[in-house]
């Protein structure tokens, strides 16, 4: 069979078959994505009427203290989130794969809260954590235990954001991780324990190692859906108390979409965001790939 | 096509396609002014077989009355009208959406007018210069635009006030107020202190979370954001004892600090706790009436606000639009003509339990075949509300000052700064706001 020529024809045969999806991608994506840096660059209170301001925007969002305050909420709930859920969905990996037995029941229940509406999720722990009749403090106070203003103390509703994001993910994540343990070879386990390697030796230096370049995707796709967290909270905090919880989507969907209406400001805000969130993620995908190498 | 041909290609198209966005505008970039679109001539006759789409936000008991009177205006014009509900909370995205897709509504009822200015009908064009007389003078001034047309409807008018549990209130012996013997804030405090004791109830006094609300507490200490002038009119020393008031209200645990904080951003009213019967006063307004006579398994009735400086309450309102780009511009404005006329607005009243927006019900009063007493009650604060009231709540700047007020004020409850730093940051978003 004679060999294909390198740069002929057939080459264009792989962008044929992606050309659909990366058509639908463009329109919907990329094509709103680039309209909103153009947006950013005016003022308009209506999607109508457009004032080109130049940076203006810009430079209203990197001198509102409000914008710094939601951009460090952002980073402590995003970096607490990807080594929480990572964390957990890890440990939880590692036991369901142990298990012998109900491994599909166990696996569905933690499956279930990615399945519920996040606004569900925000309504059923808001009663939850409520501190005049909420289950949580009814329960500490049935024990003597002080019943703490999970929702009203600005430190402890952050935590209890950041734990509830955990409580969302950690079935997603599971099964990600499961897949990666069920493909390393069980031989390996085999040949540790015949030299006597204990069961934490065996997971430091069998599972971890294989494990990470699924890991390394569990702590990207954290990453972004850190960074993207806003449904659940929006019902279960609004964003507070006074500001303590709100995130930079609900930083950009208020001035986007509530009274008055800045669709040039909060394309900035999202212009910026899309910077930030693209750069962690390729120092993310860059630093793992070059972990993968050594 | 090799490697670096096809790289250079869709290197070059998403440049050039960023470029040739950039350099493009992605609207107008000039606000061209609203023009009356009619000849001044409407003939109804004309709109048989015309259908006419009304976007609608509900407050409950209003739906069905709305539509019974859509069905009339059916009957009388031949014309049919689909009724297209929203949740308020998306209406402004929704229309917003629609206007500038090319799917304008016809008409819609809204809060605010102001961000639909540049394409709503100009009622004068069609109903003559003095049309907006029809309509009491503070809520008409604030539905005409920058040249004078009126490019809004006021449909029906709120006022916030008490609504108390008359039932706590007999328990506890305490007598409720009356029009001629209205409480103070001191005396009101008091009362509800020794019923909510009594009848041992959760808390004292219910507001809801709304910058709207607090508004009502402000006149009534005298102060408030804006003078008729559009200058900014708020007394800090007035401001800081109100709200210091209130403050002091959720920190005793007299109100719900819980259900202040708790919100976070958002808007909520205390109706829950009031139904729940843990509140003897819920400061709300009219619009609770048509819910609380279906919802309350107690004895309830509304009483005239407290009297500080001012009396009355805080006045807002709804409007009904017409858009000019909508498929039947002039079907659109006589349908709101119509559902504003005397006898179809005193329907929707009656049937809605709404307070009237037009000089001749306001005068004549109207007949409530439900929960009357209460409506009066509130029609009567209407009489008691001052000019700077009305002014304030038509200020195209004050959602977002109440915005503010709602987030500085959360600051102050949250332990995080005094209320003289809330009331200084008000009164700067003030200024600014007045300036524009």
């Amino acid at each position: 069979m004679a060999r294909r020529r390198r740069g002929s024809a057939p080459r264009l045969a792989p962008y044929l078959f992606v050309l659909p999806n990366m058509l639908v991608f463009g329109l919907f994506t990329i094509w709103p994505a680039i309209n909103g840096f153009n947006i950013s660059l005016y003022d308009s209170s209506n999607g109508r009427t457009f004032e080109y301001v130049g940076t203006e925007n810009y430079e209203r969002i990197l001198s509102d203290p409000a914008y710094w305050e939601t951009a460090r909420n952002t980073v402590v709930y995003t970096i607490a989130f990807v080594v929480l859920v990572t964390a957990a969905s890890l440990a939880l990996a590692i036991l369901l794969n142990a298990q012998q037995r109900g491994k599909g029941a166990l696996r569905a229940a933690y499956f279930v809260p990615v399945v519920i509406s996040p606004v569900v999720v925000g309504l059923i722990w808001s009663w939850v954590l409520t501190r005049q009749n909420g289950v949580v403090n009814e329960l500490l106070r049935g024990v003597g235990l002080p019943a703490p203003g999970w929702l009203l103390d600005p430190a402890l509703a952050m935590i209890v954001i950041i734990l509830v994001g955990v409580w969302v993910n950690l079935g997603f994540f599971t099964m990600i991780l499961l897949a990666g343990l069920q493909s390393i070879d069980p031989n390996l386990y085999e040949a540790a324990k015949l030299d006597g390697a204990t069961v934490w030796k065996q997971v430091r230096q069998i599972t971890l190692p294989l494990l990470r370049p699924t890991t390394m995707v569990v702590v990207i796709l954290a990453a972004i859906n850190g960074f993207q967290a806003f449904d659940y909270i929006w019902t279960l905090t609004g964003g507070g108390p006074v500001g303590a919880t709100t995130l930079m989507v609900q930083y950009i969907y208020e001035n986007a979409f509530q009274s008055p209406i800045q669709y040039g400001l909060a394309s900035a805000a999202g212009v910026i965001f899309f910077v930030v969130v693209f750069g962690v993620t390729m120092l993310n995908y860059l630093v793992g790939r070059r972990r993968e190498a050594m | 096509m090799t490697r670096r041909t096809l790289r250079t290609f869709t290197a070059a198209t998403a440049l050039c396609l960023s470029a040739a966005l950039v350099a493009c505008s992605p609207g107008t970039t000039e606000e061209e002014p609203a023009a009356p679109a009619g000849d001044g001539t409407i003939d109804p006759a004309e709109f048989e077989g015309k259908t006419l789409e009304y976007v609608y936000f509900t407050d409950g008991p209003d739906e069905e009355a709305t539509r019974e009177l859509i069905a009339d205006f059916e009957e009388e014009t031949g014309a049919t009208v689909e009724l297209s509900i929203v949740p308020f909370d998306g209406l402004e995205q929704t229309l917003q959406s629609r206007i500038s897709g090319g799917n304008s509504p016809d008409v819609a009822r809204v809060a605010n007018w102001r961000p639909y200015e540049d394409v709503l009908i100009d009622m004068t064009g069609y109903f003559g210069e003095d049309y907006p007389d029809q309509f009491i003078e503070g809520i008409a001034a604030g539905a005409l635009g920058a040249d004078g047309g009126m490019l809004a409807v006021p449909s029906d008018q709120t006022m916030n006030g008490p609504l108390v549990n008359v039932e706590a209130f007999e328990k506890a012996g305490v007598e409720l107020p009356t029009a001629e013997d209205p409480w103070d804030w001191e005396s009101m405090i008091a009362d509800l202190e020794k019923v909510q004791q009594a009848n041992d109830m959760e808390f004292a006094f219910a507001i809801d979370k709304s910058g709207h609300r607090i508004s009502t507490v402000l006149n009534q200490f005298g102060t408030g954001f804006f003078n008729a002038d559009g200058e900014v009119a708020l007394d800090d020393a007035k401001a800081a004892e109100a709200l210091g008031l209130l403050d002091e209200l959720m920190q005793s645990g007299a109100a719900s600090k819980d259900f202040w904080l708790e919100q976070g951003s958002r808007y909520a009213g205390a109706n829950e706790i009031f139904l729940a019967e843990e509140v003897p006063l819920y400061l709300s307004g009219n619009w609770q009436v048509g819910l609380f006579a279906e919802a309350a398994e107690f004895e309830w009735a509304a009483v005239p606000n407290p009297c500080g400086e001012n009396c009355g309450g805080f006045p807002g309102g709804k409007y009904m639009v017409a858009f000019e780009d909508g498929p039947e511009p002039e079907l659109a404005a006589y349908f709101v003509e119509w559902m504003n006329r005397t006898e179809n607005q005193e329907k929707l009243d009656q049937l809605a339990s709404w307070l009237p927006t037009r000089n001749d019900l306001v005068e004549s009063g109207i007949e409530y075949p439900n929960r009357g007493e209460d409506m009066s009650v509130f029609l009567a604060d209407v009489a008691e509300t001052p000019e700077d009231a009305y002014a304030t709540a038509a200020h195209p700047g004050f959602d977002e000052a109440a915005t503010v007020l709602i987030e500085e004020f959360d600051k102050t409850v949250a332990g995080q700064q005094d209320v003289g730093t809330t009331v200084s940051s008000l009164h700067a978003t003030l200024d600014e706001l007045a300036a524009r």
